[in-house]
């Protein structure tokens, strides 16, 4: 098999195997570059109600809790509480936290859910499993650097062309024209 | 042969996957014996700064953006101490609301002026999707966190 066959079928299969991490990667990677724009993670679903406002400022007794998750038509039950200030109350119950503004009565409920494919890609895609997806994420990586290099001399029928040489350096341009501006 | 590939492809799942279904791990493993009172901390923090400690309590705010801090509910009512980690060091989900962490870390002190006070404040808005009037602050302010190194939550 001559360099070029050999180069390639190289090529060719390593770009099957990268195909699958490579998508994740990169959507993933659009997704987490607008972090501004939205959460790539957890949908944040939110809803307001209201209670008649309450004079009371302090520590919320057990009854009170009780009382207050009874008058949005809650079950009288609950996993944790915390007061942020002695006029707010947050109650967390059932995945879900509810907030009590006691001044003005305001109930704002808040469940974060993962966002389904999103959280899965980003948590490939960021590495929150370390462990043994570290290595996997170093071989992807050293799949990715064979396949650009095997790229390079993917000569159109064998011979160099000037566009190879023009796209080459524009492809090495891309990331040093931002880091010589912003860097 | 084939059952030595079998072999390496379940312990390379379980090396993937695996984490206990009650408590979830972050970052280095917790290794002080002993736990602070963030009650105790908040009280006198200046003789802490530096130190590092390791703390527990009711995790009740989590950022949504980026997963990067935690506020932990001290013992105290209305006290809260926040447990900060650099962005993708770790990455704590927003379901760890309510939940219980033991977290260990580095307390550090800052000292704000009016603008930096403004400035975090927005920031924190941001993130966190509340609402913020900069006109609420007044004065500059010493604020203190955990610079993170690990974490456990319970029950995620």
């Amino acid at each position: 098999m001559s360099f070029r066959h050999f180069n390639h079928a190289l090529h060719r299969d390593i770009g099957y195997l990268c195909i699958g991490l490579t998508l994740i990667y990169a959507l993933s990677g659009i997704a987490v570059n607008h972090l501004h724009d939205w959460n790539p993670n957890y949908t944040l679903e939110k809803s307001i109600a209201t209670i008649p406002p309450s004079s009371y400022r302090g520590v919320v007794s057990e009854a009170m809790v009780l009382d207050m998750l009874r008058l949005i038509g809650e079950r009288p039950t609950y996993e944790n509480i915390f007061q942020p200030d002695p006029e707010s109350l947050m109650v967390f119950v059932d995945g879900r936290v509810i907030q009590f503004h006691l001044p003005t009565g305001v109930v704002e409920y808040e469940r974060a859910q993962r966002r389904p494919v999103w959280h899965a890609l980003n948590y490939i895609h960021l590495n929150h499993a370390k462990k043994a997806w570290t290595w996997i994420a170093d071989v992807y990586a050293v799949g990715l650097i064979l396949l650009s290099l095997t790229g390079l001399a993917l000569l159109p029928k064998g011979k160099f062309r000037v566009r190879c040489l023009v796209l080459t350096i524009v492809g090495i341009l891309i990331p040093i024209i931002p880091l010589l501006l912003y860097y | 042969m084939k059952n030595w590939f079998g072999v390496m492809l379940v312990m390379l799942l379980v090396g993937l996957f695996s984490s206990s279904l009650h408590a979830q791990s972050f970052g280095a493993p917790l290794s002080l014996k002993e736990t602070t009172s963030i009650s105790a901390i908040l009280e006198n923090p200046d003789s802490f700064v530096g130190k590092t400690l390791q703390v527990r309590g009711l995790v009740v705010n989590v950022c949504a953006s980026r997963g990067c801090w935690m506020s932990i509910a001290a013992e105290k009512p209305f006290e809260q101490l926040r447990f900060k980690v650099e962005d993708g060091e770790m990455v704590f989900p927003m379901t760890a609301r309510g939940k219980t962490a033991t977290v260990e870390g580095v307390l550090q002190k800052f000292v704000l002026s009016k603008e930096d006070v403004i400035a975090y404040q927005t920031h924190h808005a941001q993130q966190t999707g509340e609402s913020f009037d900069p006109a609420t602050v007044t004065s500059g302010e010493t604020y203190f966190q955990l610079r993170g190194l690990g974490a456990v939550i319970e029950d995620l």
